[in-house]
């Protein structure tokens, strides 16, 4: 009889436990430290995490299988770039399996033209910038680069034109919504849902599984990394982390929550970082992007304004993708086959490369410290405005 | 929430972040004050950004609803 009730309360305990996990909101703060955290971890075992590497190898395969590139890319399953994107978006369609937040999504026209767009003009911006949100900017300033900077400086001018865009749209723009589309199958998805769970436990294991069967065939570096990806994912699907709403939501509602989570997360990963590198764990020049400044700037102004006319940056649209949202499957699509074009032809030209700007270390002009005492300074301004902004509203624009 | 009879339907369906808090912004504009407006959403993301969006503006905000595939939200102007 006790052993009974020990054991329905252990059955309780672990429901509720599941409930907080996956069904309920987490708050974006603790995304953003577990982001850092994850980040720091991810360097530890091997190299920082990215995603333009990984969409400009599947774009790579792409213009390779249909002739327009005569050398093959380095195989996806065995590319570190390819395998964190992969891990990233297994995870964060494992985690919306576990919390029945998984369903193909359908857009009216206008929308998915806008995720094409988007996909396009971030693919220009990272291809410019020499990353995305998280290699150009999240990752580049862990690594102590002030390209970083530069494109948080464009990230934060692109976000404000690409929202006055999205005001424009509201206005002029009837998109109408898909109306039908979301019913159609409605019936299906319901009877679905009640196995995503299940669905979404065999996707984890798969994942341990993909990454024992890795570890035996001597790639055990390669199989955590895709593990470093699935969790990275699954802490953004279930904390909706969104480096667009860093951005655009102090323009557009004051809202500075996510620019608070953004500016801790980064705060950890160059204090961990800094580490790796000072204590030569590391090799110091990794993830300093050779953008500073041209390419830094322009390339995070075009990737601003395309991450808000797509409504997903770089980790954004992927798991924005793995939750089954179509909008962002073609926006990520995009992303890939235009950044692996733009980098073929910077990487070519000598002079666009060198247009493009140097690669700048902090570390080599003003030592470790005044570079990590820097760099926090700017992220702590930048959540000081944010937050004083939230009051005041004195950078919000109206419609 | 079976009760709530809403003066307006804004159809969200299919749209994501951050359509349907601007659509919503945009339609609360032009209404009168204890109106209620439901919105049709099939985002995850709204479920998290309605509730702030009608706390920092001042509306009330009323709940939600599963309906077969989508969620129906509703908002009480002030």
């Amino acid at each position: 009889m006790s052993q009974e009730r020990e054991e329905s309360a252990m059955m309780d305990i672990l429901r509720r436990g599941y409930a907080a996990v996956f069904y309920e909101n987490w708050p974006i703060w603790l995304g953003g430290v577990l982001l850092g955290i994850t980040s720091v971890i991810t360097f530890a075992w091997a190299r920082p995490w990215g995603v333009v590497g990984g969409l400009r190898n599947w774009g790579d395969w792409f213009f390779k299988g249909i002739g327009i590139y005569s050398q093959a890319p380095a195989s996806p399953f065995i590319s570190t770039n390819s395998l964190i994107a992969l891990g990233l978006l297994w995870g964060s369609f494992a985690s919306a399996l576990l919390s029945k937040q998984f369903s193909i999504r359908f857009s009216p026209p206008f929308e998915l033209l806008k995720g094409i767009v988007g996909g396009i003009l971030m693919g220009i911006g990272a291809a410019m910038a020499g990353g995305c949100n998280v290699g150009g900017f999240y990752s580049a300033l862990g690594a102590l680069s002030l390209s970083g900077i530069a494109m948080m400086i464009g990230l934060i001018m692109g976000a404000y034109l690409g929202l006055r865009y999205v005001y424009w749209e509201v206005e002029h723009i009837s998109t109408g919504a898909a109306g039908g589309t979301a019913d159609s199958g409605g019936k299906k998805a319901i009877n679905l849902l009640s196995i995503e769970p299940y669905l979404g436990a065999l996707a984890i294991i798969a994942a341990i599984v993909f990454t024992w069967v890795y570890s035996d065939m001597a790639l055990t570096r390669e199989g955590v990394l895709a593990l470093c990806g699935v969790s990275l994912g699954m802490i953004i699907q279930r904390t909706r982390l969104c480096f667009v709403r860093a951005f655009r939501d102090p323009f557009m509602t004051g809202e500075a929550e996510v620019a608070r989570a953004i500016s801790i997360s980064i705060i950890i990963t160059i204090l961990g970082f800094a580490a790796l590198k000072w204590t030569g764990l590391r090799d110091e020049m990794v993830y300093v992007p050779q953008a500073f400044w041209f390419g830094g700037l322009l390339g995070g102004i075009i990737f601003g304004f395309g991450m808000v006319i797509a409504g997903g940056c770089g980790s954004g649209s992927l798991w924005r993708a793995g939750e089954g949202q179509v909008k962002l499957m073609l926006a990520v699509a995009f992303f890939a086959l235009t950044v692996s074009l733009v980098e073929k032809a910077i990487d070519s030209s000598k002079s666009l490369t060198a247009l493009m700007g140097h690669k700048v270390f902090l570390p080599d002009y003003i030592g470790y410290r005044w570079s990590i005492l820097l760099l926090i300074g700017i992220l702590i301004v930048y959540y000081l405005a944010a937050t004083w902004n939230e009051k005041t509203e004195k950078f919000m624009v109206e419609m | 929430m079976t009760d709530i009879t809403p003066n307006e339907t804004l159809d969200c369906r299919g749209l994501s972040c951050p359509m349907p808090i601007l659509k919503t912004k945009k339609t609360i504009g032009n209404m009168k004050s204890g109106q209620i407006l439901e919105i049709l959403g099939t985002d995850p993301g709204t479920r998290n950004d309605l509730p702030a969006f009608a706390k920092r503006s001042g509306h009330e905000y009323l709940g939600e609803k599963q309906d077969e595939g989508f969620s129906r939200f509703y908002i009480k102007v002030k």
